[in-house]
């Protein structure tokens, strides 16, 4: 490729900004090569095909034990056999919907009373079980499954929806750490002010909400209040940081220990499971299959990025980041600016904290523990670059995703935990080591 | 910026493949190992555990899958590293795989209920280890763990019998967030307060309780403040071997080793040698392999057919230096090496 053509890609604005798209493009197509496998049909389909095999193999004579597990998807598959067998004129002995002991109470049953069993309809967890062994008359080679089809595991629904659930939080937290990262400053308390929304919230639901009877109205207000603190706590960090000059790092350093500190305290150290179930519904709700936390990530995303790219609010950050100095002297108010950008940082880790405590039915001050180096990291290998003035909320999002889809992916590939540490921290390594030479590419 | 981001995917694919690989050899050996013992993979099991820097987890782990192998299961081992978070997702990553059982040390005893519930919902059975659910969202099949509550008691016989004729100050290094500490402190702590009812000058006063996280260097940290707090001090209870043994650089960096005795809890490798080694007087030990072993155990019974009961304790034994001197497990040279 010639070095004209380069330059040509590279100084195309998109590509420039959100390059980082192919990269999780390219890692999304690696881990669906990687993690093709075969998949087990489930559902009433599935149940039919199996009605189907057993009559084609054992005639309609067939006497047929249906083994499945109580699950939504089992019994479908269940009712599918048993509706098949009893329109092909076959008998159904037993319906076990259960655990392998049940399948063991029925079969006993059945033989006691002289039965005999010509097929088991099986999925392909309840044909593994071994209690059919046991019986001489029985024997696992009875068992027929539905027949398998190659899927890759990474993109199952259920595991791109979990990909994105379990990112949420991080990429939520994210957009005000890229903001705040855009103006050349840090903000280290993110994760302890998770906890401490999350701590904060619960005992007020606890204490003064009647715990698990709590009313709607009081869940709210406790939550709004727990953003709150968390926003009080950014503003509190955004206002040293302007008034007294203090470095953001050692700023946001001290709120950190104080946020966690103040979250240990205030619950004893202990996780707080007294919530109302109305309180689950931001967390582990869902909205057209889609999970709540996933939507509400998506809104914020969209109004940051107007924000940041069509205000004069966005202008500003980004000109603080580029040189505050000459941002001050052109008239930027950026004493008002910074404090808004801490402050939008502490209530975004509140409503994160908030999300967490609502996905895991408790306040807990172990939450967030190093969320702060997770949603930086994010931030980083999004593009947006620790020198300040530069960064996209988007790149950010892609950022957290090509994290979790690299987690996610090694996790799916039972790649050992230590060495998927080492993976991760080379990743940000070259990240940054990108926008370095991107800078220097874009300077030449 | 092109090449760059060709060789930046290159080199994270070969990294992913690499790790993949080295696995996949090994596996592709014991398959073959395997073939001939068992017709098929049963299932595999997926093994979350609380965190794989304490050496205590990682002998469950691997008795886990010698046990597991044994009988024709797989299983995957994940290190939750105490975040319920990441424990969740990996649940999370567990039902996606398909795995036929979840064994988890709960890194809490609360909010790791709906993970539990999740996976009742698509009918994997959940058992844990060590750590227990306390939670009522989801159902676990059967836990497995120490006796805790009574390795306190013999944590407190031991100390009483220690400082019995004369009594003195004793400090507390605590994990007070895990429920199975807090069961080994309180049964400490009612031996302790029987023994003070009828004692004659000889009262075993608890001076400092504090936080050592369970770990080395935390438990450095908190038997140095309890040291220089309370300089006459005369033994610490620890509430497992790493917290045990931090404490016990804590004190030979003041020179007060020889004053100041040291029971801790676990019998790890590196208690037992320190009990050889008389840094340590003396360890209640649980028995990681047995959890390990049992948990599995009780998977297979499960898939047979029969009864789980809802939870299987081991007890916990006392284990000094003359218990030491002739276990085999330390007198072997070659582990002494490796280590």
């Amino acid at each position: 490729m010639s070095s004209k053509h380069r330059t040509w890609l590279i100084n195309k604005p998109f590509v420039r900004d959100y390059g980082m798209i192919f990269v999780l493009l390219v890692l999304a197509s690696l881990f669906s090569v990687l993690t093709i496998k075969q998949q087990h049909p489930t559902g009433e389909a599935a149940g039919r095909q199996v009605a189907d095999l057993i009559i084609s193999q054992n005639g309609r004579q067939a006497r047929v034990l249906i083994v499945t597990r109580n699950t939504s998807e089992d019994l479908a598959f269940a009712n599918g056999v048993a509706s098949s067998l009893i329109d092909a004129g076959a008998t159904v002995l037993d319906n076990v919907n259960g655990a392998a002991s049940d399948a063991k109470r029925a079969i006993d049953s059945i033989l006691a009373s002289g039965g005999e069993i010509d097929a088991i309809a099986a999925n392909d967890v309840t044909a593994k079980w071994p209690v059919y062994d046991r019986f001489p008359s029985v024997g696992s080679g009875k068992c027929v499954v539905p027949s398998t089809y190659t899927w890759p595991d990474f993109l199952k629904i259920s595991n791109l929806l979990g990909v994105a659930n379990q990112t949420a939080i991080y990429a939520i937290i994210a957009i005000g750490m890229t903001m705040v990262i855009i103006t050349g400053g840090i903000d280290l308390s993110v994760g302890s002010l998770v906890a401490l929304a999350s701590v904060g919230t619960a005992i007020m639901i606890r204490d003064a909400g009647g715990g698990a009877h709590a009313g709607l109205s009081m869940v709210i207000g406790a939550a709004i209040a727990g953003i709150g603190i968390c926003t009080l706590a950014g503003a509190f960090n955004g206002y040293m940081v302007t008034t007294f000059q203090l470095p953001p790092f050692i700023v946001t350093l001290s709120m950190m220990m104080m946020a966690s500190g103040l979250s240990y305290r205030l619950s004893s150290g202990r996780s707080i499971p007294e919530l109302p179930t109305s309180f689950f519904w931001l967390g582990r709700g869902e909205v057209a299959g889609i999970p709540n936390p996933i939507l509400l990530m998506l809104l914020l995303y969209i109004i940051a990025h107007i924000a940041m790219s069509r205000t004069v609010f966005g202008r500003y950050v980004y000109a603080i980041g580029g040189n505050a100095e000459a941002a001050r002297l052109s008239g930027v108010p950026v004493k008002r600016i910074l404090m808004s950008v801490y402050t939008i940082c502490g209530a975004l880790a509140g409503l994160g904290g908030i999300v967490l405590t609502s996905q895991l039915s408790a306040g807990d001050p172990k939450f967030g523990l190093m969320y702060e180096l997770e949603v930086i990291a994010a931030v980083v290998v999004g593009g947006t670059s620790l020198m300040g003035g530069r960064g996209k909320v988007f790149g950010t999002l892609i950022g957290a995703f090509i994290i979790a889809v690299i987690k996610n992916g090694m996790n799916l590939k039972d790649v050992d935990p230590f060495n998927q540490k080492i993976v991760l921290g080379a990743v940000l390594m070259l990240a940054v080591l990108f926008d370095t030479l991107k800078r220097r590419n874009s300077r030449a | 910026m092109i090449r760059f981001s060709a060789f930046f995917l290159l080199a994270l694919s070969f990294a992913v493949a690499g790790c993949e690989d080295s696995s996949g050899k090994k596996n592709t050996h014991q398959d073959a190992q395997k073939a001939k013992d068992v017709v098929k993979s049963k299932g595999t099991i997926g093994y979350s555990a609380l965190t794989l820097t304490n050496p205590f987890f990682k002998v469950i782990a691997d008795n886990m899958k010698l046990e597991a192998e044994k009988h024709g299961y797989d299983l995957i081992v994940v290190s939750a590293e105490r975040d319920v978070k990441t424990q969740a997702d990996q649940v999370n990553e567990f039902l996606v795989k398909g795995v036929a059982a979840i064994v988890l040390n709960p890194c809490d005893p609360q909010s790791i209920g709906p993970a539990i519930a999740k996976a009742n919902k698509a009918g994997i059975p959940v058992f844990t280890n060590d750590l227990k659910y306390d939670g009522h969202e989801g159902q676990v099949v059967c836990h497995v763990g120490t006796e805790n509550y009574n390795g306190g008691r013999l944590a407190g016989e031991a100390m009483v019998r220690l400082l019995g004729g004369t009594g003195g100050k004793v400090a507390i290094i605590h994990f007070p967030q895990a429920e199975s500490c807090q069961l080994r402190v309180k049964g400490f702590l009612e031996v302790l307060d029987a023994h003070n009812a009828k004692s004659q000058g000889d009262k075993i006063e608890i001076v400092a309780t504090l936080d050592g996280g369970g770990a080395r260097d935390e438990g450095f940290k908190a038997a140095k403040d309890a040291i220089e707090a309370n300089p006459d001090l005369a033994a610490i209870f620890a509430i497992n071997d790493p917290s045990g043994l931090g404490a016990r650089s804590a004190l030979e960096s003041v020179a007060k080793q020889d004053q100041v005795k040291i029971i801790a809890f676990d019998g790890q490798l590196i208690g037992k040698q320190a009990i050889r080694d008389g840094k340590i007087v003396c360890d209640p030990i649980q028995f990681p392999d047995r959890i390990g072993r049992s948990t599995v155990e009780q998977i297979l019974k499960h898939f047979n057919g029969d009864d789980v009961p809802k939870e299987i304790l081991i007890p916990s034994e006392l284990y000094y230096k003359a218990d030491a001197d002739k276990d085999p497990e330390l007198n072997d040279i070659g582990i002494d090496k490796k280590l």
